[in-house]
C-alpha cells in the first residue's frame, strides 16, 4: 500500500518536473493578486495600507486551489492512454491510486504556494518562526483539502475538455465565498452562512489567523480579527472534508464493471 | 510450478537459446521445443460467456495453454481476441465460466495474477515524455520493488535489450522499434512466468518484428509461457499452438502445421469470367470447393497433377491462376468462409469496446 502510493507520487512528481516552468508561471497570478489588485483595491478601502498583508493568506489559498485542482487533471489524461495502462495491471490497489493521486496533488499544490512565501515581506506581512510553522502546517492542511476536492471531482470525469470547465466553475464561487479578498465579518449575512459551507474560507482562515498572529501584525493593532471561525471549527472541519473526499476518491476508484476503468462509468469512459 | 531459470542468467548461460552476433540478438536456427503438457496448464479456461449488453463477444470458450508454451490467438477483428485477452489479463471479468492463468483464478486472485505476468498492449503503455530508464524504475516501483531493486531491473532490463545507449532519452525520441522493446522491458520488469501480448508489433518494419520476435523466443526458453494476438500470419507461425478464434468461438486449435495439414496438400485458386459455371463443372467432376469468398477455392492433395487438367478442359477463359502451399488464412477461410482481412474491410469491430 505505501508502496503503491509512493510510486504514483514519484510518478507524478516525476512529470511535474518536466512542466517545472509551470511553477514560475503559477507564481504570476498570485502576484498579480496581491500587488496590483492589492494595491488598487487596498487604496480605495478603509484598510488601505493594510490590505496587501490582509489578502496575503488569500492569495495563498488561490495558489493552493488551482494548482491542487490543476493537478488532478492527470487522472482525467491517465485514463485515456499511456502509462496508466500498464499501472492498472499491476498488483496495485485502487486505493493506494487514489491516495497517491491525492499526495501528489498537495505537494505539488505546496510547493507552488510555498514559493509566494518569500514575497511576504513585500507584501507587508512579517514572519516570525512561530507564525511561520503555523502557516506552514495550515498551508498542508488546505493543500490536501484541495487537492482531495480536486481528486474526487476528476475521478468522475473523463473528458480533458469538461473537467477544467466545471472545476472553474466550482472553484470560482469557492473562493469568492471565502474571505480571501475581504473581511467575512463586514459581508451580509447570507454571504458569512455560505461561507460556513465552504471549506476553502475555513483553510483561508487558519492561514490568516496564523499569520496574523504575529507581534506587529494587523491583529495585534487591533485593526483585523484573528479568526472568523473558531480554530477547533476550522481543524475539524476541514478533517472532516478530507475524510469524506477521500473515502469518496478511493470508492469512485474501486467502483467500475471493469476494472480497466479506474472507476468511469462504461458511458463516460467511450468518449 | 516448473523450477524457472532467471530470464537474465539465462542470456549468459552456456547454452544460450539467443545467439549475440555484433551486439544484435539473432534467432537461433533450432528453435526448442519447450511446451511440455505434463506441467500443470499456464492458461485454462473453462466455459467462458462474456456478453456486453446483448452483444455475446465469447461464447463458450475451452482452451488449454501448456508451460512453456508459445501460444497465438488468431481471428478477424471483432471475433473476440482481444475481450478474451483483457479476461486473461484481469482488466476484465467473465461473465459466466472461468478463467486461471498459471493456476490462479484470474477474478478471485487477481492480485496474484497480476503479479506473475507481464503485458504488451497494442496501445503505447510508457510514458513518452520521461526517459526508459524512468520508465523501468517507475514500473518496478508499481510493482513493489525497493527503489534501489527497480534501478538495477531497469539497468539490467535496458541491457539485455541493447537499450542502454539511449536508455536516458525521453522515450518519444526512440525509435517504433525500440520504442517496442521499451514496452517489451517494462513487460518483464518483475520477470513475470508469463507474457501477453497483444498485437504487439502492430506497425512495425519487417526487421524491427523479426527483432521483437527473437527477443520473446529469448523468454519462453526459460520455461516461461507466451500468449499473443497478432494479424501477421507469418507471426502466428512462430507459435507452437494457434487457437483461431470466430465470432466469439474457438474454431480450430492446434500447431501450425496441423492446421494447414487440414487445408490438405495445396491450394488452387481460380478466377474465370463465370465462376458460377466453373463452380458447376468442377463439382460435377468430384472436386471440392471451398465456399471462400470471391473466385474459386480448391483444395487437392497434389495440385500439380491435376491443374493441367483443369485448364484444358474448364469450358470457361480463365483469368488467374494461383498455386500455393496452404497457409494459415486459406486455414481459416476453410473453416470459417470467410477471411481475416475481409472482417477487417467490412469494419467489424464491435468486439472492441
Amino acid at each position: 500500500m505505501i508502496r503503491g502510493i509512493y510510486a504514483v507520487v514519484v510518478l507524478d512528481l516525476k512529470r511535474a518536473w518536466l512542466d517545472r516552468v509551470r511553477l514560475a508561471v503559477g507564481l504570476a497570478q498570485p502576484l498579480l493578486y496581491l500587488f496590483v489588485l492589492g494595491s488598487g483595491l487596498g487604496a480605495s478601502s478603509k484598510m488601505a495600507g493594510s490590505y496587501r498583508p490582509y489578502i496575503f493568506p488569500g492569495v495563498l489559498g488561490l495558489s493552493l486551489l488551482f494548482s491542487a485542482t490543476f493537478a488532478a487533471i492527470s487522472i482525467v489524461f491517465d485514463r485515456q492512454v499511456g502509462f496508466f495502462k500498464a499501472v492498472l495491471v499491476a498488483p496495485l490497489s485502487r486505493t493506494a491510486i487514489a491516495l497517491g493521486k491525492i499526495a501528489s496533488g498537495a505537494i505539488q499544490a505546496f510547493i507552488q504556494g510555498f514559493i509566494v512565501l518569500p514575497f511576504a515581506p513585500l507584501a507587508g506581512v512579517p514572519l516570525d518562526l512561530h507564525s511561520f510553522a503555523a502557516l506552514l502546517g495550515a498551508m498542508l492542511l488546505a493543500a490536501f483539502t484541495f487537492s482531495a476536492m480536486g481528486v474526487a471531482v476528476a475521478a468522475r470525469f473523463t473528458s480533458t475538455t469538461v473537467f477544467p470547465v466545471v472545476s472553474n466553475a466550482v472553484l470560482l464561487p469557492m473562493f469568492f465565498l471565502s474571505g480571501a479578498l475581504y473581511p467575512l465579518q463586514g459581508t451580509p449575512r447570507w454571504m458569512q452562512g455560505a461561507a460556513h459551507f465552504d471549506p476553502v474560507a475555513y483553510a483561508v482562515d487558519l492561514m490568516r489567523g496564523a499569520v496574523l498572529s504575529t507581534p506587529g501584525s494587523l491583529a495585534a493593532s487591533g485593526r483585523a480579527e484573528l479568526f472568523f471561525f473558531p480554530v477547533w471549527l476550522s481543524l475539524a472541519v476541514l478533517a472532516a472534508v478530507v475524510s469524506a473526499l477521500v473515502w469518496s476518491a478511493v470508492r469512485t476508484f474501486n467502483r467500475g464493471e471493469d476494472d480497466s476503468s479506474l472507476g468511469a462509468t462504461r458511458i463516460n469512459w467511450r468518449r | 510450478m516448473p523450477r524457472r531459470q532467471n530470464f537474465l542468467q539465462n542470456a549468459n548461460s552456456p547454452t544460450p537459446r539467443l545467439l549475440r552476433a555484433g551486439g544484435a540478438t539473432v534467432l537461433p536456427l533450432v528453435l526448442p521445443a519447450a511446451p511440455n503438457p505434463s506441467l500443470p496448464p499456464a492458461v485454462s479456461v473453462r466455459g467462458l460467456v462474456k456478453r456486453y449488453g446483448a452483444v455475446e463477444a465469447l461464447r463458450n470458450i475451452d482452451l488449454t495453454v501448456h508451460t512453456g508454451e508459445m501460444f497465438a490467438l488468431l481471428g478477424p477483428n471483432g471475433a473476440g481476441k482481444t475481450t478474451l485477452f483483457s479476461i486473461l489479463a484481469t482488466l476484465r471479468t467473465p461473465s459466466e465460466g472461468a478463467a486461471a492463468v498459471l493456476g490462479r483464478d484470474v477474478v478471485s486472485e487477481r492480485d496474484a495474477v497480476r503479479r506473475s505476468m507481464g503485458i504488451v498492449f497494442q496501445e503505447p503503455a510508457i510514458e513518452q515524455r520521461l526517459s526508459g530508464r524512468d520508465n523501468l524504475l517507475l514500473m518496478g516501483l508499481f510493482y513493489g520493488l525497493s527503489g534501489a531493486a527497480a534501478r538495477r531491473r531497469a539497468s539490467e532490463l535496458l541491457e539485455r535489450l541493447g537499450l542502454t545507449e539511449m536508455a536516458d532519452r525521453p522515450a518519444k525520441s526512440l525509435s517504433g522499434g525500440q520504442r517496442r522493446k521499451l514496452e517489451l522491458a517494462r513487460a518483464l520488469v518483475t520477470d513475470p512466468g508469463i507474457l501477453f501480448l497483444d498485437e504487439a508489433t502492430l506497425g512495425l518494419d519487417v526487421e524491427s518484428r523479426r527483432m521483437f520476435w527473437a527477443q520473446v523466443r529469448g523468454f519462453t526458453s526459460t520455461g516461461r509461457t507466451v500468449f499473443f494476438t497478432t494479424h501477421y500470419m507469418e507471426e502466428a507461425e512462430v507459435a507452437d499452438r494457434i487457437a483461431l478464434i470466430d465470432s466469439g468461438r474457438i474454431v480450430a486449435l492446434d500447431t501450425p502445421r496441423a492446421l494447414k495439414a487440414r487445408v490438405g496438400g495445396g491450394v488452387i485458386r481460380l478466377e474465370t469470367d463465370d465462376n458460377d459455371r466453373a463452380r458447376l463443372w468442377l463439382e460435377e467432376r468430384g472436386f471440392a470447393l471451398e465456399a471462400a469468398g470471391p473466385g474459386l477455392m480448391l483444395v487437392h492433395g497434389d495440385p500439380a497433377a491435376v491443374l493441367p487438367e483443369i485448364l484444358r478442359h474448364l469450358p470457361v477463359k480463365v483469368h488467374r491462376v494461383e498455386v500455393h502451399e496452404p497457409s494459415l488464412e486459406d486455414v481459416f477461410l476453410k473453416l470459417t468462409g470467410r477471411g481475416l482481412e475481409a472482417e477487417l474491410a467490412a469494419g467489424g469491430g464491435r468486439g472492441r469496446p
